[in-house]
């Protein structure tokens, strides 16, 4: 069922070695590939038929799903609807991501709206990896649109990843925060050659209590472009915090632009940005310890990506 | 054996109206050679160019003039690297700080493996840094003491023929220093390690062989401590402390 480059992919996005346990399902150009449901999680295809339904259920512990995107033919613009919807004091693990195998002139794109509607108390750790492989030149296009609506106390631990490859990302991610409920996002972005990334982030703190943090690492390589905005609001006694660096390596350029906004006299926000090239005094302690110039910045860039 | 043989170091100076104009000296003419498995310390007053020297050596900065060899191999033109690599190791006085990178990172680059068994045994060996600083990241989080801890156990994970640490025990509470001190001893005596120490500390001073003074870029005395002793008096910047702090639990803050 799954072809060489399949699991090339697979591995890359979702770190599996053929079919995952547990909960799954696998889209491959636009359509399903396979789909495994689990006492406590259940997935429907929605209906417009154009997305599935995760829903897990209640109380569900240490339990995970996999959804991994797989896009290999020439021309197709996928776009994708998917909900997710995590129970009361549920804690659970969901690993998506795209990969796309590029063998031709064409391009190639895929638009996944994610939706996460966590519930009061749940936890949820969502990791999402965007790949793009393959000798063809047409351009890799990746639109990840992520909504989440967290519930009292609920708690969300989300890690966007993009190391290369992908020509063309544009990024929306949406929260918006109940009372008590805190997020953790973090999101790296690796760019080359022309590629440009483009990351918007709208935070909005709405309940009493509620926590954000927003971490961002950008390295640009060649002549790439990257530009990150995040907007942090605060409607309520609430902390919130947001943390972007971006690394210029050749003549990439980048724009950071990290706002915040208190609509109540409890709010409690910082924010810390920069933009530079590799630190002198890194690259100088790791050459002391006997790395050449380029393994020293390959170690500094693998670090601060991780 | 490192033989430092007139070894300079300038950088461009605007303000400068000496004999030579545009250039400043910060290291001026320093011959000296450490011998093998010897422990040396370095003082003298802040901004005397104790860091710069320690920084030729390991070729972080670029000679002037001058010749640097190690075991009758001159190192001079060698990158870094090379230099890390033939046995030379410097602890930085202001150690870097990444973000991302772990304290296991750094020591796994330093020892070369990056094999759990191994790693735990050097933290052991080193003493004083705690095994639960293995995760974590070398950044701005970490205190100054944490830092210096951690740059100490880079460098004698190299297991290098020369060690030199700046400034140790900046940031290092009271009761880590006598600790401090054994460990560099121990070093030295078990892997016959040169030993090179930039500080102000008694406890380095009195654990060193030989002492070298360091005043305006050139070595002002090189011997035993006992004979050191007018010297750094001289270079204390108060000489009354006796006389103004006295019997009566007064201290001067100046
Ligand atoms: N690359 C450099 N460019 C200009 N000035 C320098 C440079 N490196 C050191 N200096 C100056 O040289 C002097 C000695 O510095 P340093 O070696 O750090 O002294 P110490 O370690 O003894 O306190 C200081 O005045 C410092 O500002
Ligand atoms: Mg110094």
């Amino acid at each position: 069922m799954l072809d060489a480059t399949d699991k090339q992919i697979l591995k890359e996005v979702a770190d599996l070695e053929g079919i995952p346990k547990g909960a799954y399902n696998i889209r491959k150009n636009g359509k399903l590939l396979g789909r495994e449901v689990s006492a406590n999680i259940n997935i429907t295809t929605n209906e417009k038929g154009d997305g599935i339904i995760i829903d897990i259920k209640p109380g569900t512990k240490n339990e995970s799903v996999h959804i991994p995107v797989i896009l290999s033919q020439a021309g197709l613009h996928d776009t994708v609807y998917n909900t997710f919807i995590i129970g009361e004091d549920a804690d659970v693990t969901i690993v998506a991501g795209c990969g796309i195998h590029c063998g031709g002139k064409e391009s190639e794109g895929h638009s996944g709206i994610h939706e996460f509607q966590i519930k009061k108390g749940a936890r949820v750790r969502y990791v999402e990896k965007h790949v793009a492989i393959g000798d063809g030149t047409g351009r890799r296009i990746l639109n990840p649109t992520t909504k989440v609506f967290m519930e009292e106390n609920a708690y969300a631990e989300m890690e966007l990843t993009q190391l290369g490859g992908v020509d063309e990302a544009r990024r929306v991610n949406e929260a918006v925060l109940g009372a008590g409920a805190a997020l953790l996002m973090t999101e790296r972005v690796m760019t080359e050659k022309d590629q440009m990334a483009e990351s918007k982030n709208d935070i909005a703190l709405a309940g009493t209590d509620s926590k954000a943090n927003v971490i961002s690492r950008s390295v640009l390589k060649n002549d790439s472009v990257q530009d990150f905005y995040v907007n942090l609001t605060a409607k309520a006694k609430c902390y919130g915090h947001i943390e972007c660096d971006a690394i210029i390596m050749d003549n990439g350029k980048n724009q950071t632009v990290p706002a915040l906004r208190a609509l109540h006299p409890d709010a409690e926000m910082t924010h810390e940005a920069s933009i530079g090239k590799i630190a002198n005094d890194q690259l100088m302690k790791l050459m002391s310890l006997g790395l050449d110039y380029d393994a020293a910045v390959n170690r500094i860039i693998q670090g601060f990506l991780r | 054996m490192l033989e430092l043989k007139n070894v300079t170091f300038e950088v461009p100076d605007a303000d400068s109206d000496g004999e030579n104009p545009h250039r400043k000296t910060i290291v001026n003419d320093v011959s000296f050679t450490f011998e093998t498995g010897g422990f040396y310390a370095i003082t003298g007053p802040n901004g005397s160019g104790k860091t710069s020297l320690a920084k030729l050596i390991m070729g972080i900065n670029p000679l002037t003039s001058g010749k640097i060899v190690l075991d009758g191999k001159d190192i001079s033109d060698l990158p870094i690297h090379e230099r890390s690599n033939s046995g030379i190791v410097y602890g930085f006085q202001h150690p870097a700080r990444f973000k991302g990178t772990t304290f296991r990172d750094l020591l796994s680059i330093a020892a070369g493996t990056d094999d759990e068994d191994r790693l735990v045994r050097l933290i052991a060996r080193v003493g004083v840094c705690s095994l639960d600083f293995l995760d974590k990241p070398v950044d701005s989080k970490l205190s100054g003491g944490e830092i210096k801890k951690i740059e100490l156990a880079t460098v004698i994970a190299r297991n290098p023929k020369v060690a030199i640490y700046d400034e140790p025990d900046t940031g290092i509470d009271l009761w880590t220093i006598g600790p401090m001190v054994d460990l560099l001893k121990r070093e030295q005596k078990e892997n016959n390690t040169t030993t090179i120490v930039v500080s102000h500390n008694r406890a380095f001073l009195e654990a060193a062989d030989t002492l070298l003074l360091i005043r305006k870029g050139r070595i002002a005395y090189d011997g035993g401590l006992e004979g050191a002793m007018p010297m750094l008096e001289d270079l204390s910047v108060c000489t009354f402390s006796d006389k103004c702090e006295g019997e009566n639990d007064v201290r001067c803050y100046r």
